[in-house]
């Protein structure tokens, strides 16, 4: 007894140590991410992560904020569970003390820790977390996404008028990603006189879906919707060939992470997704696709090319804010970011609307060969949808 | 939309599926037979366990999830570029390379966990078996990555179509393997010497020993065996669902009600409750509207309704309890 | 930092009062239950959908979430009374993943996969328990596991104690003195998961939402494992349990090292415990509770 009291009291004391160590050093100054870094979607967080760590290197190297102060990326794993994300910005908050938050990356645990950063008055920018209720959570929560509400209105208006598309057969699976999306289209497509015909649903982490598809097979609908992740989408989309199914399938940016090229090889072709827009082939653009890939040894999705932007627009806001008041102080942090005006990101012109949302379009892609092609670029204004050219 | 160029079989069996009830239901049918299969594969492995041990192995499902990496890791290495009927071959050695790595993993684990608490209470061996489950399925994470693996088909899996059902030769394989399996194994058990003492020691372990049976030896023969089948079983399914680290535990558990259903201890019973219970989830979501969410479900309450209604089994024999 | 460690003992609380539970149904009868996740979840989805949907005040909701959990208890102890160990935590284990499944799919009453947000925070006396400011909070969940402690503590001294120690010592010779076998084991099952329940309002109260992935078996297995190394049969024990596991989970973050000790580290550490434990000191760190009369502890044969 006595001596697990000793070892106890041991542990304790070596974990005060680091306490003393943190040095909130003017050298440095911190931003925090949070996202599953492992896990079956450690994918994400992974190459998400990189996309802002891409954008501290190259800022470091030009001296940091201020031409003095060096920026440092404290990545927290969430393991998608909210529990842990939780924990992880506790410890970004009160030990590491950041001074903003890019991220998390899934919605789930997007609203758990937006809900703690609105109250603790850090800012938030997520590159991912898309469902349309996260930014009405505070002023203090951002998107440099489009929004969900965005993506459904679109791809039902799409689906209906230009593909043609009467009958809609779904298969999502229960998570808040996929059920958001699938509701929001099946809105908007119903709304135009579309029916949704049979929807289907599936876990996250299931492999099988032949008996979801083998009833939807039955039903027989024009084309197949399948907002989902890489993972369950490969596997669908594999499936459906061993059953025979040659309906067309439709899915969501889920689809545009490069890993379902690796996952579902030729099941891809023919694949329309709606996801964000396709950068004009701009310079830029093309310059952070090849750095990242220089720097990484694979492509970006369009997540981390947002968190890439979130991260340079955070940039320069502590510009500001530093030249202003010669400190990071928070509250100023989120003010400045929010009045970010025609920003020039790699991913566009990057606006932000009053609730943090991202002011954007969303673009449609077919694939061909393993490889997307881009449509057009899209939105929906009063129940109309417009294609910007 | 394409789907790569027709197979011969698509160019002189082709027709279309027909959609329609009679189809659909085949469909179903030849999905639940393949998912039952591979169930009764894992099943017989915790059964032959049970048998003689009277102890529920929980890491043998993720035996089968590390022989099936070694499985994969074996094929990568030795199949070459071409896909040809070395391919093939290949195959066949890496699911044996698989299965004598998990014959030697169980081997070891009876030995190093779960030998010393034989004498134990009924608890211990158990929370060993689920402390070993943790283990292996996380140190496959750390090693391996979680990131599921591709299995490559050894030969083109373009499905036939009869009669409105397409019909894999993935699915084909499942079957000749299983039925193949199974054979050889009720042989075993009912004609060699070993199949001879692993059924006496099931029966009455002490008095096989007083008969000059080494229990030890069969013991680790019976977790080798039923090891060796799990991983065949992985590999197989491997094919459809990747390999990644808790590739084993939903599966692992759901073959373990199969074999409790079918009657546990029984190797017939393992067939027949597998196959069982592989309908009984394909059914129960496509006829009976169960939702797809709550198809795991269908395997808990089977076992809850099997162990109220007959606790030993379809197949098993009622035990007396002795004071 | 300070606040980390704050946050772990919060954890470690909450996760007591599960471990409080199962170490009736575990440590003393002597089943090997994996229910906690399940009754946690419904406690934490009670609190939830009531403090939400029809604004109820927070303490309301804790009986209720303890009637709900409880009334599972007997729902779940009642068909799998005459199974044993194996096929207990076989059965046991699925009714947590069912439980999951339902709330993840009926999206009417718990918002499905979204889970349900905006919880609103526990007001004591007009005074706001926030879980952003620990202290409080800390308070209020350590006075819940000495309240929980001193109860079943008593319990397990009284008559009721006593049945389920005979009870684990040799099921039918405690039927034929005249115990009630059936009652005593569905007793316990309602107590672990009343006392489960409870400890999901709090969670609900703490994270402030609440979701179905949050639920997994690996609740009940940490659970388990709480009371394996602390000590089974002895309340102290599982608490210090509950602070060692919690512990071990947040070590790398604690220590900085969250991006170099992958998450498996600690769950092989986990399976590890229970192996080793099992092997080398299957009564816990602590052991059981000492008492007068000299007991046989573990022995061949009988349930555990």
């Amino acid at each position: 007894m006595k001596k697990v009291l000793i070892a106890t009291l041991l542990i304790l004391v070596v974990s005060i140590i680091p306490i003393f160590a943190q040095g909130a050093s003017e050298s440095s100054v911190k931003l925090g991410f949070i996202g599953p870094m492992t896990g079956d979607y450690g994918n994400y967080g992974n190459l998400i992560s990189k996309g802002a760590l891409l954008a501290i290197e190259q800022k470091n190297a030009k001296g940091g904020i201020a031409g003095k102060i060096q920026i440092e990326l404290i990545v927290e794993d969430s393991e998608g569970d909210p529990q842990k994300g939780l924990a992880g910005i506790e410890k970004l908050a009160s030990s590491d003390k950041i001074v903003a938050l890019i991220g998390p990356v899934f919605t789930g645990v997007a609203f758990a820790v937006g809900e703690r950063v609105q109250n603790e008055g850090i800012m938030m920018v997520t590159p991912s977390g898309t469902h349309k209720d996260i930014t009405d959570i505070g002023n203090y929560v951002f998107r440099t996404v489009a929004s969900d509400g965005l993506q459904g209105d679109v791809s039902g208006h799409y689906f209906y008028e230009k593909l043609g598309i009467r009958k809609l057969g779904v298969l999502y699976v229960k998570n808040d990603y996929s059920q958001g999306l699938y509701e929001g289209t099946k809105a908007s497509f119903e709304s135009r006189g579309g029916v949704v015909t049979i929807a289907e649903t599936a876990q996250i982490g299931d492999k099988d879906f032949k008996t979801q598809l083998t009833k939807i097979r039955a039903s027989n609908p024009d084309a197949i919707y399948i907002p989902n992740y890489t993972a369950e989408m490969a596997q669908i989309l594999e499936q459906a060939t061993q059953l025979g199914i040659k309906i067309p399938f439709l899915s969501s940016d889920g689809f545009s992470n490069p890993e379902i090229y690796d996952l579902a090889g030729d099941y891809t072709d023919g694949v329309i997704y709606v996801g964000p827009t396709q950068v004009k082939e701009s310079s830029d653009y093309k310059k952070f696709v090849a750095d990242y890939t220089a720097k990484w040894g694979f492509a970006p999705d369009s997540f981390a090319t947002n968190a890439f932007d979130a991260a340079n627009i955070l940039f320069e806001t502590l510009e500001k804010v530093y030249a202003k008041n010669g400190k990071f102080d928070r509250k100023a942090i989120r003010d400045t970011f929010a009045a970010t005006k025609d920003f020039p990101g790699v991913t566009g012109t990057v606006n932000f609307a009053e609730n943090g949302d991202l002011v954007a379009y969303q673009g449609v892609y077919k694939v061909e060969g393993k490889t997307p092609k881009y449509i057009g670029t899209y939105t929906v204004v009063d129940g109309e949808l417009i294609e910007i050219k | 939309m394409t789907r790569g160029p027709p197979s011969v079989a698509e160019v002189y069996l082709i027709k279309e599926p027909i959609v329609g009830s009679i189809a659909e239901f085949f469909q179903h049918l030849m999905n639940g037979l393949t998912l039952g299969g591979i169930y009764a594969l894992i099943a017989l492995g915790y059964t032959m366990v049970y048998g003689i041990l009277k102890f529920i192995n929980f890491a043998h499902g993720d035996i089968l999830m590390v022989g099936s990496y070694i499985g994969l890791f074996t094929f990568d290495a030795i199949r070459g570029q071409t896909m040809g009927p070395w391919t093939v071959i290949a195959f066949f050695i890496a699911m044996l390379a698989g299965m004598l790595f998990s014959a030697g993993l169980g081997m070891a684990i009876e030995r190093i966990a779960y030998k010393p608490l034989r004498r134990a209470t009924r608890l211990a061996p158990l929370l060993s078996a689920i402390g070993v489950s943790f283990i292996l399925s996380n140190m496959a994470a750390w090693m391996w990555g979680t990131k599921s693996r591709k299995l490559d088909y050894p030969f083109d899996n373009s499905p036939i179509y009869l009669k409105g059902v397409s019909i894999t030769p993935h699915q084909i394989l499942i079957l000749a393997v299983v039925i193949v399996m199974m054979v050889a194994l009720k042989l075993f058990v009912d004609r060699s010497r070993i199949g001879k003492a692993m059924r006496a020691t099931s029966l009455d372990q002490d008095t096989a020993k007083l008969m000059g049976i080494k229990a030890d030896k069969i013991i680790a023969i019976t977790f080798a065996i039923g090891s060796a089948l799990a991983a065949t079983a992985g590999f197989l399914i491997a094919l459809e669902i990747k390999v990644y680290p808790s590739m084993g535990t939903m599966t692992g558990l759901k073959a373990f009600v199969a074999a409790v259903v079918g009657g546990i201890g029984n190797i017939s019973g393992a067939m027949l409750g597998g196959i069982l219970l592989g309908l009984l989830e394909t059914f129960g979501v496509a006829l009976l509207g169960i939702p797809y969410g709550l198809r795991d479900t269908i395997a808990f309450v089977a076992l809850i309704i099997i162990l109220l209604v007959k606790p030993e089994g379809l197949l098993g024999k009622a035990e007396k309890e002795k004071v | 930092m300070f606040n980390f460690i704050l946050l772990i003992l919060i954890y470690t609380a909450i996760f007591a009062l599960m471990a409080i539970g199962q170490n009736l149904i575990t440590g003393y009868v002597g089943l090997l239950s994996l229910t906690q996740a399940g009754f946690f979840a419904i406690g934490s989805y009670v609190t939830a959908i009531l403090s939400v949907t029809y604004g109820w005040n927070f303490w309301l909701t804790v009986p209720m979430a303890a009637l709900i959990s409880s009334f599972f208890g007997l729902l779940i102890g009642l068909p799998t009374l005459r199974l044993k160990g194996d096929y207990l935590a076989i059965a046991t284990l699925g009714f947590g993943e069912i439980v999951r499944n339902i709330l993840n799919n009926w999206d009417s009453l718990t918002n499905g996969p979204m889970g349900i947000q905006r919880i609103p925070m526990i007001s004591l006396f007009g005074i706001q328990i926030s879980p952003y400011k620990k202290w409080g909070f800390l308070v209020l969940v350590w006075i819940f596991v000495l309240v929980a402690y001193f109860l079943f503590d008593r319990l397990a001294k009284s008559r009721l104690g006593r049945a389920l120690e005979a009870i684990r010592e040799d099921e039918i010779a405690a039927s034929s003195m005249g115990i009630n076998v059936t009652r005593y084991k569905v007793w316990a099952f309602i107590l672990g998961a009343a006392v489960a329940g409870v400890a999901g309002s709090l969670q609900a109260e703490f994270i402030l939402s609440v979701t179905p992935g949050a639920f997994t078996f690996m609740v009940s297995i940490m659970v388990l494992c709480m009371v394996v190394l602390g000590g089974m049969g002895n309340f102290k024990a599982v608490i210090l349990g509950a602070f060692i596991i919690q512990f071990i989970s947040y070590f790398p973050q604690l220590v900085g090292l969250s991006n170099v000790i992958p998450p498996q580290f600690k769950q092989i550490l986990f399976g590890l415990i229970l192996v080793v434990m099992m092997i080398w000191r299957p009564q816990g760190i602590l052991g059981r509770e000492k008492r007068s009369a000299p007991r046989r502890l573990f022995r061949s044969g009988g349930d555990v």
